[in-house]
């Protein structure tokens, strides 16, 4: 191969091309990267959350009912969603809201797209911030100021560790790792 | 360059680098998808626990188990702590229920024989079916079934004379001896309860009560209060006599190594010296003592008759005892015998009423004769039946290929299955109508008087599977066939069943209107609350009764054994992983260290070393075993726990049709059987044959986790003596002064070696945090709690429940035979066993120590600074913390452990076929390959309570809230686990006991977070250091 240098040049050049891209597709795959997650997010059903939480004033948990209780915050079963919207055939997108009751007289689970996740081996619970007094804007951002969430807030931390560590080193929360760890 | 590019190299330039830009691909964008519930669930919060109350339905002893759900999946039972039999614990095989509920290789649905195979069917086509064959069949049905609850039995019943036939139950291991033994001498039909608890001297012939006899969780609760040192500083003594060790042999001390069939002469012997020695009276069998003298007896069994009459005076003098018979290893043909003889040994020594309880003993769901079977058999064989159903039974494999099972079974022209998933009587079936799992399902158990419990339903059933409850095919079936059972779902049935219980009982009727609330009571409780208390039933001193003569002719000298010639006895006997076989299919516990020998997946025939000198054989040699009835091939295990003209094989593998993890593994000693009956008990025959022992020249590489039986002289599980123990403070205060002079005179010179701080503790509440050890610039490590365990190794009886209920809790893989075998083992806890005093061919002390072993939580931990990405470290509560997503997979850290607690996953172990993964416990990490990981003191118990805690108005935790996985299920309750910083804590008082001990802290000052109490033996210990 040394006869023609050009040859191993060129096996150098796609093994590291080859590396850093294989590399960098990693990272996107365990961290959850806004910009991956913003590409496939499309939801089932326009939901606005400004409508709800701020023209409504509706609390965050009336929908995500378990915040205070569980690791988990909870989707809103479609019950809860149908609650309403039976009633309520919406103005400014009624065919949006009719996909509500299509998905509940069907009896089928409404499959929303997954936006605001934190990384793979972390257990997050939500009772203990919740009961630590912090607001769900705190880490999801001013989420009553938005439409249909494609992409996470800026200042969503659940991509970057440390966002967590400082607001634990602020607040006296422990740093030790297997808090979340675990 | 020179020469220029041609088109072709460009080309080829250009698709190469294009194919490693290509790699860019291999990141998936497929996003998550978030269901919601449709309409949710009452008792459901996403992220909480719902749990259950239930019956574990997996052998006849009925043990009360808590069942935690997660989002409507079971992923792990509990024992009830309000149930009479578990009390709190579990054993290995409840756990392994769910890998029973979610095993991949269920019948999809009902199946139906056509052409070489099976097909699936509808629940409609498969029931009509059946219902005109029963029809066709005209009175000649068959049922055969295993060990049921109470209602479904009588369901069982009120079907079968409603169509005409007949009902067999058939349990492979089957006390039959023990209950003719008792109608015998007590004219009453049941299995007696023993109150190990009470008893001061344990004598077991060979019943394995803390492995698989009649109540082995609840026995081995009882056992360890019975072996603990008491404040008087007297502690209970187990003397085993038996031709082989089981576990529950291991833990006795002293052996009597009695030849197989032996156990009546030794006995009567000791009955008959009781007798004369004017301590007892023997009733009406005096005339019998008189035949077996301890001379007799010492002839017969290969014991001196010294030891035998020394043990008859303990048997008075140690009193209160209590006399075991051989159990389902040593039915010999005069095992009946054998069981009299020790109810005549306690009567004679007044146990009966006090250790011995016959009335409110079990029933007989445990005492099912063989005979029974073998009529059934030569009836199918005869074409006298026209329809056989088997539900919860397997006796194509269980009961030996001599016995003519299978062919009869061809016979018969339409055979039907209720197993849920395969095993070798549905592959001869027509029609496969899978029943439900217990977890599933509704049902009651009825095991002893007095306990009555309910059988609740979990979950849904597994979407996978379309299953249906027998009680509901039974019903459904009726109404076909034209005959009202009175409801139609078993629920109901049995709802209507137990509201006339409780009416029986308490005289309280549905009808008063309270009937709903009672029955939601009954539910979460599990237990029928109105019926009196177990021991209430129970007979005392004054109200037990007195020894009947036997009618029968019964012989009580050796048995009779076919082979004559052969140079071995064969000794047959249930495993404690695997039961009779039925559990094979299950990876936890086929892969789970057999707790005498430490082997896994594959099966072994246990010799003697001197016989394995005589014949050539080392561990692992394949040999040839062959009886006069069958031969089979097995790698040879020399074990010094059996006598050396004995053989010994466990019963449970060599599966032909159990499933994936079955098939292929293990031998089946079935096949080596006559199919012999005992008489007058009609039980089967399992020490029935010699067996001749040929090398085959082969050898196998044995799964083992074994590294050595020997302690090699380091003191990593020492013990000491009662004598010693026994010694008032004021001596044991100046030996632990004495002690920590040397230890300190040790330590100087290691820190001479510039290495770390040296620090001696006996682990006081304010030792911590210790100075030199790893702490980081923690501040909560100078004030939060440290977490703590401590082992007492004196109840610890190496069962191995701990390991599996581990696995269940923390999603720990299994990984195969071959992995095993490299040492690649992932489980994060291990039992190690040691002998240190065993002889085979006297009657002496016995001397085995069990450890269990689990990450240590070292202060001073040697895996913690090696790690270059800082994944293994100290956390400021005590515990060594594990962050997988650091974890590059280096392996210095296990390199570094010097207790080899640390498990690395060489492949992704946890991919395992569906439903299975339904198991996994989502509050832990589910690991991929390339993670290190280990014991992590159940950390994610821990987080949850001190959730609880910081929600409930950051109160404080209370000692005992938190247990660890292996802590809730020991039966024995070894385990202690709490924060050492808290003077009033129980670990904190246990580790300051004069027992306590840090495997191999001395030498190496690791300060583990672990700490041991030694096993109290009754002779001297030797010479370790302590």
């Amino acid at each position: 191969m040394t006869r023609k240098p050009w040859m191993l040049a060129t096996l150098i050049a796609t093994i590291s091309i080859g590396s850093v891209a294989f590399v960098q597709s990693q990272d996107q795959d365990t961290a959850a990267s806004t910009e991956q997650v913003a590409d496939t997010t499309i939801q089932p059903i326009a939901f606005p959350h400004n409508i709800h939480a701020d023209t409504f004033g509706m609390d965050c948990q009336y929908c995500h009912f378990s915040a205070e209780r569980s690791v988990d915050a909870g989707m809103p079963p479609v019950a809860t969603c149908a609650g309403c919207h039976r009633f309520i055939p919406g103005e400014q997108h009624p065919e949006e809201v009719a996909k509500v009751i299509d998905y509940a007289t069907r009896g089928e689970a409404i499959p929303w797209v997954r936006v605001y996740k934190v990384a793979d081996h972390v257990t997050f619970p939500h009772m203990r911030h919740i009961n630590a007094g912090l607001s769900c804007q705190e880490c999801h951002g001013p989420v009553e100021t938005m439409g249909s969430i494609e992409e996470h807030d800026p200042a969503w931390p659940g991509a970057n560790m440390g966002m967590c560590v400082q607001c634990h080193v602020e607040r006296g929360a422990s740093r030790d790792c297997a808090v979340c760890h675990y | 360059m020179t020469n220029g590019i041609k088109r072709r190299d460009f080309l080829r330039v250009v698709g190469v680098s294009g194919a490693g830009a290509g790699l860019a691909g291999c990141a998936t964008g497929e996003a998550e998808k978030l269901l919601p519930y449709v309409i949710p669930p009452d008792d459901i919060t996403p992220g909480v626990a719902t749990w259950y109350t239930t019956v574990c339905g997996e052998c006849p002893a009925g043990c009360g188990v808590h069942a935690r759900t997660r989002e409507g999946r079971a992923v792990k039972l509990e024992g009830n702590p309000a149930h009479p039999i578990s009390k709190g614990a579990l054993c290995q095989r409840g756990h392994a229920s769910l890998q029973g509920l979610y095993n991949p290789d269920r019948y999809p649905g009902p199946m139906l024989k056509e052409g070489g195979g099976f097909r699936a069917a509808t629940w409609d086509e498969a029931e009509s079916l059946l219902a005109e064959r029963i029809q066709g069949a005209a009175g000649n049905v068959l049922l055969i079934n295993g060990h049921t609850g109470p209602t479904l039995s009588a369901l069982f019943d009120s079907f079968v004379a409603g169509v005409g036939g007949s009902r067999v139950e058939h349990e492979a291991l089957s006390e039959a001896p023990l209950r003719e033994a008792v109608r015998i001498a007590f004219g009453q039909d049941v299995l007696p309860h023993y109150a190990f608890a009470e008893a001061r001297l344990i004598v077991s012939f060979g019943a394995d009560f803390l492995e698989t006899w009649l109540s082995p969780v609840e026995y081995g609760k009882d056992f360890a209060r019975a072996a603990v040192v008491d404040a008087a500083g007297s502690k209970g003594r187990f003397v085993a006599v038996m031709p082989r060790l089981s576990l529950t042999g291991l833990n006795a001390d002293e052996w009597l190594p009695i030849k197989p069939g032996a156990e009546a002469a030794v006995a009567l012997a000791m009955a008959g010296h009781i007798v004369t020695s004017g301590l007892g009276d023997a009733g009406p069998y005096a005339g019998l003592l008189q035949d077996f003298t301890p001379a007799v007896a010492a002839r017969l069994s290969g014991i001196s008759a010294e030891a035998i009459e020394e043990l008859a005076e303990q048997f008075v003098s140690e009193g209160p005892s209590v006399a075991v018979g051989p159990g389902v290893a040593g039915q010999h043909r005069n095992a009946t015998a054998a069981n009299l003889a020790t109810l005549i040994l306690n009567s004679v020594a007044g146990n009966v009423g006090r250790t011995v309880h016959v009335q409110g003993g079990w029933t007989g769901q445990k005492a099912r004769p063989y005979s029974d079977m073998q009529e059934a058999i030569q009836r199918m064989a005869s074409g006298r039946v026209g329809v056989v159903m088997v539900h919860g039974a397997n006796p194509a494999y269980t009961l030996p290929t001599a016995s003519g099972f299978g062919d009869a079974f061809g016979r018969v022209p339409f055979k039907v299955s209720f197993a849920s998933a395969p095993d070798e009587t549905a592959a001869l079936a027509d029609l496969i109508l899978p029943d439900l799992h217990y977890l599933e399902s509704w049902g009651d158990s009825n095991p002893r008087s007095g306990i009555h419990a309910i059988q609740h339903p979990v979950m849904r059933p597994v979407t996978m599977f379309d299953g249906k409850q027998a009680g509901d095919v039974m019903l459904s079936l009726s109404a076909r066939l034209g005959r009202d059972l009175g409801s139609a779902t078993f629920h109901d049935h049995l709802r209507t069943a137990w509201g006339q219980l409780r009416s029986d009982v308490s005289g309280a009727s549905d009808a008063d209107g309270a009937g709903d609330a009672w029955w939601r009571d009954v539910l979460r409780s599990g237990v029928l609350p109105e019926a009196s208390a177990p021991a209430a039933a129970q007979d005392d001193a004054s109200t037990s009764p007195s020894l009947r003569s036997s009618g029968s002719a019964l012989t009580f000298g050796l048995p009779e054994i076919d082979g004559d010639g052969m140079d071995f006895t064969l000794l047959v006997y249930p495993s404690s992983r695997l039961y009779d076989g039925r559990f094979a299919n299950r990876p936890w516990l086929i892969e789970l260290p057999d707790p005498v020998t430490k082997l896994a997946w594959h099966g072994w025939v246990e010799m003697h070393p001197d016989a394995g000198d005589r014949l050539g054989v080392r561990n692992g040699d394949v040999v040839t075993v062959t009886s006069p009835h069958g031969s089979l091939e097995a790698p040879v295990y020399l074990y010094k726990g059996i006598r050396p003209e004995a053989v010994a094989i466990s019963m449970g593998g060599g599966h032909t049709n159990m499933g994936r993890f079955a098939d292929g593994h293990g031998v089946n000693p079935m096949v080596l059987l006559p199919a012999a009956v005992e008489q007058p008990s009609g039980a089967l025959v399992q020490v029935a044959t010699r067996v001749t022992v040929e090398p085959t020249g082969e050898w196998k590489r044995m799964a083992t986790i074994e590294g050595s039986d020997d302690q090699l002289g380091r003191p990593i599980a020492p013990a000491v003596e009662l004598a010693a123990l026994s010694a008032v403070a004021g001596s044991a205060h100046a030996e632990e002064g004495g002690e920590a002079e040397v230890h300190h005179d040790e330590l100087k010179e290691l820190n001479l070696g510039g290495g770390f701080v040296p620090v001696p503790t006996e682990g006081r509440p304010e030792d911590f945090p210790l100075p030199g050890s790893r702490y980081g610039e923690y501040e909560e490590a100078l004030s939060g709690p440290r977490w703590a365990m401590a082992i007492d190794l004196d109840k610890c009886t190496g069962c191995s429940a701990c390991v599996t209920a581990c696995q269940a809790e923390n999603n720990v893989p299994w990984v195969g035979e071959e992995m095993v075998a490299m040492g690649r083992s992932m489980a994060w806890i291990r039992l190690e066993r040691y002998y240190e005093t065993i002889d085979a061919t006297q009657a002496g002390p016995l001397d085995v120590r069990m450890l269990p072993m689990m990450r240590q939580h070292c202060g001073n931990a040697p895996c913690e600074p090696v790690c270059p990405v800082f994944a293994a470290y100290h956390t400021p509560e005590g515990l060594n913390a594990q962050v997988y997503n650091r974890c590059v997979g280096t392996r210095y850290c296990a390199n570094n452990c010097p207790y080899k607690v640390r498990v690395f996953n060489w492949y992704t172990y946890t991919d395992v076929p569906a439903p299975m993964n339904w198991q996994y416990n989502p509050d832990v990490t589910v690991r991929v390959d390339g993670i290190m990981e280990k014991c992590t003191m159940c950390v994610q118990r821990v987080r949850d309570v001190q959730n609880q805690a910081a929600l409930g108005g950051d109160r404080s935790i209370a000692d005992g809230e938190i247990v660890t996985a292996c802590q809730q299920t020991c039966p024995a309750e070894a385990i202690t686990f709490g924060n050492i910083r808290d003077p009033e804590s129980r670990v904190a008082q246990l580790v300051a006991s004069e027992r306590t001990y840090r495997v191999l802290d001395e030498l190496i000052n690791t300060q583990p977070g672990v700490s041991y109490l030694k096993k109290v033996t009754f002779h001297a210990v030797g010479s370790e250091a302590e």
